[in-house]
Parts: C-alpha cells; structure tokens; sequence
C-alpha cells in the first residue's frame, strides 16, 4: 500500500466508480426494459378482459343465459350454444381421455429410447403443432363424409379429441416422470409387477397432473371454432333436443360457431348479442379452468389422507 | 462361532458372485468381485463413497435394470437363482429379495396398505387373514404399538425412524428371504438408528441380512462379516471382528481408522 500515493488511489477509485455507475446504468435500463415488456403483457390482457366486459355485461342476463335465440337469431338468449359447448367438451373428454392418458403412460414408461418412441414423439409434437382448422378440413373429409356422420355432435367430439390428444399424451407423460423413482424402485423390490406399479404407484400419483391437463386441454378446446366450423356447427338451433343417442347425430349450435357465424351472416345477429356470446364463451373457459384447479386440490387432499 | 468365509461350506452360502464387474456407460463400478454370503448372518459392505457397494447390492435383486448405461458381466446367484438369466422370474426373485432404502420410502397411502401392498399381491390376502400379517409385520418391526390405532392415516406422516420401520414391515410382510439394506440409517437419529440395528441382529436369526453402511461402529456392532470395497474392487472380506481390530490390508486399516473416506 505504501507505494501507491494517494492520488494514484484517488484515480483509480474514480475510474472504478465510473465503470461501476455505467454498469448500473445498462442494469437499469435492461430492468426497466424487462419491466415495461412484462407491463405491456398485462395492459394486453387488461384491455381485451376490460373491452369484452364492457360490450358483453349489458346483454348478459339470466334470460340471455337461459332461453333460446328469437326471431331467426335477432334477438332472444344463447342457451342452446352454452349446451352445445358443454356436450362437445363432455362428448371430447370421454373420447380422449383414454386414448390420451394411455399414449402419454406408453410414452413414459413402456416405449424406452429408441427410433419408434421418437418417430412417436416427433408426430404428436407435429400433431401438436398442426393449425387447428386443418383438423376441422380433416374431422369433415374422415368423419363427416367418408365415415357418413354427417355434421354432428360425434363427428365434432371426434375431432376436438384428435385436436386435444397431443396436449393430453404430453401432459400425462410429463404427470408420470414426475412421479419419484424412489415410489417406482419401492414398488420393484417388492416385487410388484409392472402393472401393479403402474395401476397402485405411478397412476394414483400422476392423477392430478393428468386430470388438470385434460380439462385445461379439452377447455381450451372448446373455446375453438375451426375443428368443429364444418364438423358439428349448426346456426339455427332452438331449445329443444332429441332424445337418447340420435343426440350425437344431430350438430349442436355452440359458443364459438355462433362467435364466428356472427359476423358471417351479414351481421343479422345484433352487436349486443355477439358481445355477450364472446363474454359467456371467455367465463366458460374460466369456469372450465377453475374447474380443473379445483379437481387437482380435491385429489391432492385426498392423497395426503 | 462364525467361521472364516473361505471356511464357509457350500451349503451355508446364499448368494453369490463370481467375478462381477459393473460398467455405466463408460465409468466402472465394480471390478471382478467374488463374494460369498452365508445364511442367516449379517454381512456389512463398506468403503468410501463411489466404492460400489450400492452398486454391488442392487445386482442381487436387479434393482440396477432403470439406470441408463447399465452393464454387468461375471456371474450372480441368489437363492439358487441367477438374476440376469432371462428364465428367472423377477418377480419371485423379488418376492424373496427384500430391501430397504437409504431415504425411507413409504408409499403415499395408509399406513395399512403400505404394509399390505406387497402380501396382497404376491399371496392374494383379504380381510383378517391380511389384517394378520400386517399385524405380524408391523409387530416384527417393532413399529406395531405407536401405530396401530392409525393404521388408516397417510403414510407419509410418521417421523423418519417411523417410516423406515414401517418399510421393513413392508418388506417382512412378503416374507423374504434375504434382506438388503442400503443405509438404512444414515437418514435417521441415533435413537432410531438403534431400533433398526437390534431389528438387524433379531431378523438375522432367521434372515441373510446384507447392509450398506458408511458407519463402521454400525458394522462393527452388527454384522458376522464385513466386506471393504473401495474403487469398485472388493479389497478384504473377512470375519467382522478379525477385519476392524486386525485388517490384512494397508487400505482397510487405513480406511477404519479414519485416515481417509
């Protein structure tokens, strides 16, 4: 220290700080930057929220929710699409439900690493990836005019389930890694096979991951117009349905159809109308979502018992 | 009296290796073992960390078949049985293999069913006769007094020492044969670590007891015989008394008296 003089030490301490000051500087600014980004984010869902609700909430009503349209879609409620939406939610979760859970299980567990399981894996992520009114063009050719369902509530189901089966495949293999190897290997040294280790061990304990990934799926689903625009769609519905099985031969009028006919039709729906039908459709994803939350804390609960 | 192991009789021997090597991926994790163990005695593997006594323990019980890379070659019998033949029934196998875990691992269900899992799937067990050996289990793991007014409640909230037992009682309901434990301890207090060793020396009357353990006074308290490994290669196998108060080898001595590891 002797041999440094005391303004050498005042230059240097200067030069520190300064490089120090600039440093400080690009933090503020890239943090600032990071800030406003995540800020823009949010005004964007503030504002598409804030825009539905304000142009929806008037039309909104027990009635609007609850009767059927009048006066050749012009007035009168949008029951018959909020029925519509919950049957293709329900019909599209039965069908991919096990087809998905089991892909997603083979994935995890049986399929190993070799060329097959990732030929598997490299065409559900296409599959995942594909434009969703390609499976709309896909539901109509196969299941509509080749298999001759015609536009109908199966057909619609069958396709929203090709459209969510990646999603649910990667949501229960991802729900089965995580699984702890010390519940897999406790099960192996007892001596339980394979099956028993699946069915007792690893699907007790993917069952919440599996389950919330399948609803969010199928709800995000639901709220998609493409797959089921030529598949289940209907623009005149009335309040009545048929009975029993003849249902799923039927198309049914939905949320996101009547959404995209809307304007279609050479605006015959009145503005009002098609405001609250987007504002029901976003509370119908978020009741859907909440649903699934929901469904994940009651298993979660009853695993710790 | 326990006789040297190169004085072990054939009969006496219960499993076996015969110069086992162990490879994953590139790195290898034993080197030409040959071990033999006798029946109904406790047999302590230990060595520095890395050494390969894990590695060796799971061969028995061919609980190395998940790890990525895993190659053996060299010989193994277990009960009359060879573990890496493609004619053994693994299960059966390991229906008379039981092994306890270094962390405890109790299945995130009742405390019951726990127990229970294992003696319904391999003996097709209902109602009281199930009830029975849960009971037995749980008793011989001297777990059944603090638990069995609940028995329903979730596994997962017994204490450390509670749970490791309750493993036991796991394992003892699917009534092995051989028992292999990989640190059973070194997860638990001094006070549950005393409850497992006296369970060691009471299943050893009527069980082969094969234990991991970093614990030397562990061994040395417990086990008949003790086998030091170190870099993969079994470096002496002898009489647990004869091998902690006078090692042949530099390496063992070095090792017990704490120069290393």
């Amino acid at each position: 220290m002797e041999g440094v003089g005391e303004s050498t030490l005042l230059t240097l301490g200067a030069a520190r700080s300064g490089r120090r000051s600039r440093r400080m500087l690009i933090d503020l600014l890239f943090i600032g930057g990071l800030r406003a980004v995540a800020l823009l984010s949010v005004v964007t869902v503030l504002a598409i929220i804030g825009v539905i609700i304000a142009k929806g909430l008037p039309t909104i009503s027990w009635s609007f929710l609850t009767s059927p349209p009048q006066e050749g879609m012009t007035s009168g409620g949008i029951y018959p699409m909020i029925r519509g939406s919950v049957l293709l939610m329900l019909g599209t979760l039965v069908i991919v439900l096990p087809i998905g859970v089991l892909g997603g299980v083979f994935l995890a567990e049986y399929a190993g690493q070799n060329v097959f399981s990732r030929f598997i894996h490299a065409s559900v992520a296409s599959l995942a990836g594909t434009p969703s009114v390609i499976f709309g063009l896909f539901g109509l050719a196969v299941f509509v005019i080749m298999m001759q369902m015609g536009v109908s509530l199966l057909a619609g189901c069958l396709t929203l389930a090709l459209f969510t089966l990646p999603a649910v495949v990667f949501t229960t293999e991802n729900a089965i890694r995580s699984v702890p190897e010390s519940f897999i290997e406790a099960g192996m040294a007892l001596g339980l096979s394979r099956w028993q280790i699946l069915w007792k061990i690893v699907l007790p304990n993917a069952m919440p991951g599996i389950l919330t990934g399948v609803v969010l799926s199928t709800g995000r689903a639901a709220g998609e117009a493409p797959p089921i625009l030529l598949t289940a769609g209907i623009y005149y519905a009335t309040g009545s349905l048929p009975r029993g099985w003849d249902i799923l031969k039927q198309p049914v009028a939905n949320l996101p159809y009547h959404l995209a006919e809307g304007y279609r039709q050479g605006g015959v729906i009145p503005e009002a109308i098609v405001w609250g039908t987007c504002l029901t459709l976003m509370l119908f994803v978020l009741i859907i979502n909440i649903w699934a939350i929901m469904v994940r804390v009651r298993v979660r609960r009853r695993q710790r018992w | 009296m326990v006789e040297p192991p190169n004085a072990l009789r054939a009969e006496q021997i219960v499993v076996e290796t015969h110069a086992l090597t162990v490879f994953y991926g590139d790195t290898q994790a034993l080197k030409n073992v040959s071990l033999p163990i006798a029946r109904n005695r406790v047999t302590a593997l230990i060595g520095p960390s890395g050494c390969g006594k894990s590695t060796f323990l799971r061969c028995l019980n061919r609980l190395n078949d998940r790890i990525p890379g895993f190659r053996m070659q060299g010989k193994v019998r277990v009960l009359e049985m060879d573990p890496y033949s493609k004619h053994t029934d693994l299960i059966e196998l390991r229906r008379r293999v039981g092994m306890v875990f270094q962390k405890p691992t109790p299945l995130p269900m009742s405390i019951y069913d726990n127990v229970a899992i294992g003696a319904r799937s391999h003996y097709g067990l209902r109602g009281k006769q199930l009830d029975e050996v849960v009971e037995q289990a749980l008793q011989r793991a001297a777990l059944w007094d603090e638990v069995k007014d609940i028995l329903k409640r979730p596994a997962l909230q017994l204490s450390g020492g509670q749970q490791q037992r309750l493993c036991i009682a796991r394992m003892l309901a699917v009534e092995p044969e051989v028992i292999l434990m990989d640190e059973p301890c070194s997860a638990l207090d001094p006070v549950s670590t005393f409850r497992i060793e006296e369970l060691m020396i009471d299943l050893a009357k009527d069980h082969t007891v094969i234990v991991v353990t970093h614990n030397m006074q562990q061994a040395a308290r417990v086990s008949h015989y003790t086998a030091f490994f170190m870099y993969g290669e079994l470096v002496e196998y002898d009489v647990s008394k004869q091998l902690f108060l006078s090692p042949k080898q530099k390496a063992t001595e070095d090792y017990i008296s704490g120069r290393f590891g």
